[in-house]
């Protein structure tokens, strides 16, 4: 197991430098200078304090997505669904923040998060017992719930709850001031939000690697009638990874806009979701690698602006970076065991020799 | 001697950290039933892998029909005439037999799939080879037996006049074994083809095969004329040492409380027909009751009703004088059960999980596992693991390997060792030692009747009717889904016995006609 894990850090490490690679070649056949480009990208991601808050904003937001990911699909279920998780948490605690503007933070930001968790936690669950009871497929079911609730919620912020301020399209009321998290480096998205959500990560790291109902989650998502040969519940097991998936969706929905746009939004996501969801899939839903993989992706993401701005080199390489990693650690599995293969080979060979 | 249809020379399988095959040379010919026996990990399924082009050999070669492999691929074994069934079963079960038997090569009406064609070819097939089998049925629908068919008649179809049986009869019944035999010695003297059988059991190499092939520890170690050998031969060379079963030792002193009461129990199985219909049964602590029969007469799901996985409609099950109406497998186990399934693989072990998750589990949250019943503790798992898989021999590279990647027999060692060591007075086995070596057999047969002799009450199925023998103290014999008759092992014969398997009395009645 060990050696497996320092396999997997090797090919990982040798996938990524060769999607930088693939990108520097791209750079030059049309016609730039990678090291400009790569430079470019570096200073966007780290050149300044601001760079820097912007990159980890982008880490910690991916990081819980691709947690919330992992756990629902630990426990066996693959969880597509938590955009309209995490539209649902946003519309709801936005609503309430605005409500209870008047009462303490003490009191009025705890109500936000539990609406926040909750929305999103019972969003997810429709799709958990569909899946669990009925044998409904969980991929279409939540594929084509997020539509269902990012057009709620239009319609919601189109509607009912439009606010009256002047110069707002499709937002619901601004939330209140005392209830809103500071930035933390001014200029930037970084946001008192990180504590939380590395607190949450954390929290979810513990139950699922360290706590008994993680180890029975993991393997109800392993083998779902042995799970419930062995006498555990694998129906609530499952829904139970699918509840904390969701409630995690919902939370970043509540920071996001409680952080960055003082009220609910229609376009407060540019689906966030299914990045991290991407980060969680390449690393095979381990929470030590998908927190390790956050950074570098944020990293990724937050430099490519800059690089587009200062070396008209398209933002889009990124998504070519992205995919040849992604592309090559699908690959691994086979292409390792060729060189193991070979490498065996070439010893008996010597050994005969 | 005519020219060999398949040459192994000098070939070596090494993996990373075990050498599966040492330098193996062998020569099978043409129109020969070649039996291939040794214990589990010695090597065998792993030199027909080879032969099926599943593995690259590391060194030597392999020479089919004169022509050496180069590029090792099933698909490359196919086209030179080889077919091989597996241990594990390659079936869409939601396929229909028809629909599994022409996959890969199916025909078509247009760009349709053309299924009156295809169920024709499989009638086709029937009437040549007499492997009965019904086109339309769903495989996830028919017996494991029944599946083997399926599996064979897939090769047929291909072409195969080279065909590799894994471990053919460890799912079937005497009776099926028979059948399946008589198909051997039929394709092989009118159809001329090759058979190569992997096999435990050494009474059946001695009952189908021409020459016998020994392994142990990657190396063949002998190979010999079926005549000229005995299974004592066999045995001490498959094993280096004279294992031959010795009677068990039973302690009998049991208080006589029921603690297994199955009451007029009626069950569906998967299709929703009775599958068990009307059995009632009883077990004592300190007997092992077994239950013998032909393969898919109802065992299957009397084992699952009582254990809570499946649906009851109508009767009571008690375990310990509790009626479990309602309860599910956690509730049924708490009462003091433990379970050892016949389908280890698919519900027996979770096999991407390693070996030290899949002894701890249903014990996670005691201690010294965990505290407060939420935090893990590792080390102790591990610590318990390394215990277990010292005192149960199981051979892997350690306890964090993935339980998928071990033999049939180590499999099963690992479910027994977690079963067991629940310490339940009530026990539920199932085909305890199917596909499992003579070394293995015997050490889980000494479990059994350990437990048996601490006055648990053991209720076994097995399709094995040796097993049956050695370990029971009473037997019931089952017929679609009905007890036919109640006996002492010691009063009946395993002749007689078989009779009732196949439902008795009728069969009596059909003769007097």
């Amino acid at each position: 197991m060990r050696s497996e894990r320092w396999k997997y850090i090797l090919s990982l490490t040798v996938s990524i430098a060769l999607g930088l690679l693939i990108g520097a070649l791209i750079m030059a056949a049309t016609g730039h200078d990678p090291l400009d480009g790569y430079s470019a990208l570096l200073r966007g991601a780290f050149g300044s304090k601001r760079s820097w808050g912007n990159t980890l904003y982008k880490t910690f937001q991916l990081c819980i997505t691709g947690l919330a990911t992992a756990v629902a699909s630990i426990a066996g279920i693959f969880n597509v669904g938590g955009e309209g998780q995490m539209y649902l948490g946003a519309i709801a605690s936005s609503y309430l923040g605005a409500r209870l503007a008047g009462l303490s933070p003490w009191i009025a930001l705890p109500v936000c998060f539990l609406a926040a968790i909750l929305s999103g936690a019972l969003y997810a669950w429709i799709p958990a017992v569909l899946k669990v009871k009925l044998k409904i497929n969980e991929v279409i079911t939540t594929i084509l719930m997020n539509s269902i609730a990012i057009y709620l919620c239009s319609y919601l912020a189109n509607g009912p709850l439009k606010t009256t301020e002047r110069g707002i399209n499709s937002g619901t009321d601004a939330i209140g001031k005392a209830l809103r998290f500071n930035r933390l480096i001014p200029g930037s998205n970084l946001s008192e939000t990180v504590f939380y959500i590395a607190a949450i990560s954390l929290l979810v790291w513990y139950l699922m690697s360290r706590t008994t109902t993680g180890y029975r989650m993991r393997l109800t998502g392993q083998n779902e009638r042995f799970s419930r040969f062995i006498g555990l519940r694998a129906d609530l097991l499952g829904i139970g990874g699918m509840l904390i998936s969701g409630a995690m969706c919902g939370a970043l929905g509540m920071f996001e806009c409680f952080a960055l746009q003082s009220r609910f939004k229609t376009d407060f996501s540019s689906e966030f979701y299914f990045d991290g969801m991407l980060v969680a899939m390449i690393m095979r839903y381990k929470p030590l690698g998908i927190i390790l993989m956050s950074f570098f992706f944020g990293a990724l993401k937050m430099g490519a602006t800059t690089m587009q701005s200062s070396t008209k080199i398209s933002s889009e390489l990124i998504l070519i970076i992205q995919s040849v990693i992604i592309f090559l650690m699908a690959a691994e599995e086979g292409f390792l065991r060729r060189v193991q293969e070979h490498r065996v080979r070439r010893q008996t060979v010597q050994k005969e020799g | 001697m005519p020219e060999p249809i398949v040459r192994f020379f000098h070939t070596s399988m090494q993996f990373p950290g075990v050498l599966a095959n040492d330098d193996v040379s062998l020569d099978i010919y043409p129109g020969e039933v070649f039996a291939l026996v040794g214990e589990n990990g010695a090597g065998k399924s792993t030199l027909m892998n080879i032969l099926y082009g599943l593995n690259k050999p590391t060194g030597g070669t392999v020479t089919v029909k004169g022509q050496p492999i180069r590029s090792f691929s099933p698909s490359e074994a196919i086209r030179r005439g080889i077919g091989m069934v597996h241990q594990h079963f390659m079936l869409v079960p939601s396929f229909t037999v028809a629909q599994n038997i022409v996959l890969g090569d199916e025909p078509r009406r247009g760009i349709f799939y053309d299924k009156a064609r295809a169920n024709q070819i499989v009638e086709e097939l029937v009437a040549e080879f007499g492997l009965k089998v019904n086109a339309h049925d769903r495989v996830q629908d028919i017996s494991v037996g029944l599946q083997q068919r399926v599996e064979i008649l897939k090769t047929l179809r291909r072409g195969a006049d080279i065909l590799i049986l894994d471990e053919p009869t460890a799912v079937l019944t005497p009776q099926e074994t028979d059948e399946l035999f008589e198909v051997i010695r039929r394709i092989v003297s009118e159809k001329s083809m090759t058979v190569i059988i992997i096999t435990h059991k050494l009474y059946e190499v001695m009952a189908i095969s021409d020459r016998v092939g020994v392994m142990r520890q990657g190396k063949l170690v002998g190979v010999c004329n079926t005549k000229d050998v005995n299974e004592r031969i066999l045995s001490s060379m498959m094993v280096g040492k004279d294992v031959l079963l010795d009677a068990l030792e039973r302690i009998d002193d049991h208080d006589s409380t029921i603690a297994i009461q199955v009451e007029d129990l009626h069950v569906s199985d998967n299709r929703g027909l009775p599958a068990v219909r009307g059995i009632s049964l009883q077990v004592e602590r300190g007997e092992v009751l077994g239950i013998a029969g032909i393969e898919g007469n109802g065992q299957s799901e009397l084992i699952e009703a009582i254990t809570g996985l499946r649906r009851r409609d109508s009767g009571r099950v008690l375990i310990q004088g509790t009626d479990t109406a309602g309860m599910n497998p956690g509730q049924i186990r708490a009462l003091g059960l433990a379970h050892v399934p016949e389908d280890r693989l698919s519900t027996g072990v979770s096999a991407q999980a390693d070996i030290t998750d899949n002894l701890v589990v249903g014990k996670e949250s005691r201690k010294p596992f965990s505290s407060l019943g939420l935090h893990l503790h590792k080390k102790a798992m591990k610590a318990y693991a390394r215990e277990v898989f010292e005192r149960y021999d199981i051979r892997a590279a350690g306890i964090d390997t993935a339980v998928g990647s071990l033999s049939g027999g180590n499999m099963q060692k690992v479910v027994v060792a977690r079963e067991f060591s629940f310490d339940t007075p009530v026990l539920i086995i199932s085909q305890p030692t199917r596909g499992v070596d003579i070394g293995a057999m015997d050490f889980i047969h000494q479990q059994i009747m350990a437990k048996r002799n601490a006055s648990c009450a053991i209720l076994l199925v097995s399709a094995d009717l040796d097993e049956l023998y050695r370990l029971s103290d009473r037997l019931v014999t089952i017929y679609e889904g009905r007890l036919t008759g109640e006996f002492r092992p010691d009063k009946i014969g395993k002749q007689e016995i078989s009779h009732y398997m196949t439902g008795g009395g009728r069969e009596e009645e059909r003769h007097a006609q």
